[in-house]
């Protein structure tokens, strides 16, 4: 992958920014292609041991959305 | 120091002869010096083993969890916070504690006399507020103020915040002290050296897990580092490995650490590990106005949610 | 309380927060969008990732 184009783990909520992402494919909207996104139950099942085992793994940076 | 010790062994002896409580938890010598053991004294006659001196760095907190025993322990000011703290965290019933508190003045660092010294300690007395190390062939007179551990020498909790009786009456609590100073100096860091500052920090660390081991706070029936299905820290010397570590240690004693430097005092490699939770005791004290285990009336603050929570670090669009 | 990464030397950017209802496919969208411009501005992600370990 070149350089600048970044990959981006997304633990996303199933309730909030999942369906917003599911709605954003829906309505077909454009938005850059370097998210990977990881569903979550709830932003309450978020733990800081998967933001830095994603880290160590290699992304290049972490966004949780609740 | 002796008073305290007669004072301690007393008190231990009464409650075990009166069966108010199954077991006291203290200090007793340890096979080396400058760092004493903890002791469970079960009955009269082994309260006799102890004792009380600036080597008692450990935290006794950490042999309450889950225990069902009506038990006396000693405390000084850190370990009655920890004691509070567990308390809160339903790992020990307040019925069950007869709390003898300790007014402290300080624990010595281990790490800073042993560097003083090139050949072995094996002695150590102490006098007032003078520390006679001695060992093979030297013998050296110390001041004890200025050989105290580095959270000591900040505390601004040194009595007990609860206790059933005190062995002494209260010392004066330090102020002028300012316990965050080395955080706020690397706060002013820029990233990259900030990088370098903590990979060099922890490129010492032997992933022996002592700190954990001494930490009241530590009891998960199944430490995350041990966790192997998923595995999420690497068990591996390799720096990253190592970092993932100390930072998970950290963050899973936000807003419970009280500082009290058991960790530090346990590492072999004398490596300054509070420097990642102070930063949390931190930010606690800025952003909710806590410090852990100073009362048992109010829940923590990542216990409860409030809507003036701050939240500046959510993306606003 | 993720302040701790950036204090041991993460960059700022490599952490993201947000809030997005799940009606609000714009701004999930707009929130995608600033993420990975702030991510672009900064380098590949090194010092925290592992390297494969070297076998002599």
């Amino acid at each position: 992958m070149a350089e600048n184009e970044p990959k981006i783990l997304s633990f996303l909520c199933n309730w909030c920014s999942y369906g917003a992402a599911d709605l954003a494919g829906v309505s077909r909207m454009e938005y850059p292609p370097n998210i990977r996104v990881i569903r979550i139950p709830c932003t309450g099942r978020m733990n800081p041991k998967f933001i830095l085992a994603g880290l160590r793994q290699g992304a290049d940076a972490v966004w949780v959305s609740g | 120091m002796t008073a305290y010790t007669d004072k301690i062994r007393e008190i231990a002896k009464r409650l075990l002869a009166e069966k108010k409580v199954d077991m006291v938890i203290g200090f007793r010598k340890g096979s080396l010096p400058l760092l004493h053991q903890p002791c469970m004294a079960t009955s009269p006659e082994a309260a006799d083993e102890l004792v009380w001196d600036s080597c008692c760095s450990l935290n006794l907190a950490n042999y309450l969890t889950d225990r069902k025993e009506r038990i006396g322990i000693v405390a000084k000011g850190c370990d009655s916070r920890n004691i509070v703290t567990h308390i809160l965290e339903n790992k020990i019933k307040r019925e069950q504690l007869y709390i003898i508190g300790v007014p402290c003045t300080g624990m010595i660092d281990r790490h800073k006399i042993c560097a003083m010294f090139d050949s072995e300690i094996t002695a150590v007395k102490e006098e007032g507020d003078s520390l006679t190390v001695s060992g093979d062939g030297f013998s050296k007179t110390l001041s004890k103020p200025e050989m105290l551990r580095d959270n000591c020498a900040a505390c601004t909790h040194r009595n007990p915040v609860l206790y059933d009786e005190m062995v002494a009456e209260p010392v004066s609590e330090q102020t002028g002290v300012d316990p965050y100073a080395s955080v706020k100096k690397i706060e002013a860091l820029s990233p990259a050296e900030k990088q370098a500052y903590f990979d060099d920090l922890i490129s010492t660390c032997i992933r022996c897990y002592a700190c954990r081991n001494a930490c009241p706070l530590c009891y998960c029936p199944t430490c995350f580092v041990d966790e192997s299905r998923p595995q999420w820290v690497g068990k591996s010397q390799d720096p990253v490995d190592v970092k993932t570590f100390h930072i998970l240690r950290a963050y899973h004693c936000a807003g419970r650490c009280t500082d009290c430097g058991a960790c530090e005092a346990a590492c072999p490699m004398g490596i300054k590990v509070r420097e990642f939770t102070k930063k949390l005791n931190k930010d606690c004290l800025e952003l909710y106005g806590w410090e852990a285990g100073l009362t048992l009336k109010q829940r923590p603050p990542l216990d409860t949610f409030k809507p003036n929570d701050p939240e500046e670090f959510i993306i606003r669009i | 309380m993720k302040n701790l990464l950036e204090h041991t030397g993460i960059e700022p950017g490599r952490l993201h927060f947000s809030w997005v209802s799940s009606a609000e496919s714009t701004k999930f969208v707009e929130v995608v969008k600033k993420i990975t411009e702030e991510v672009k501005a900064l380098n590949s992600n090194k010092a925290y990732a592992k390297t494969k370990p070297k076998v002599d």
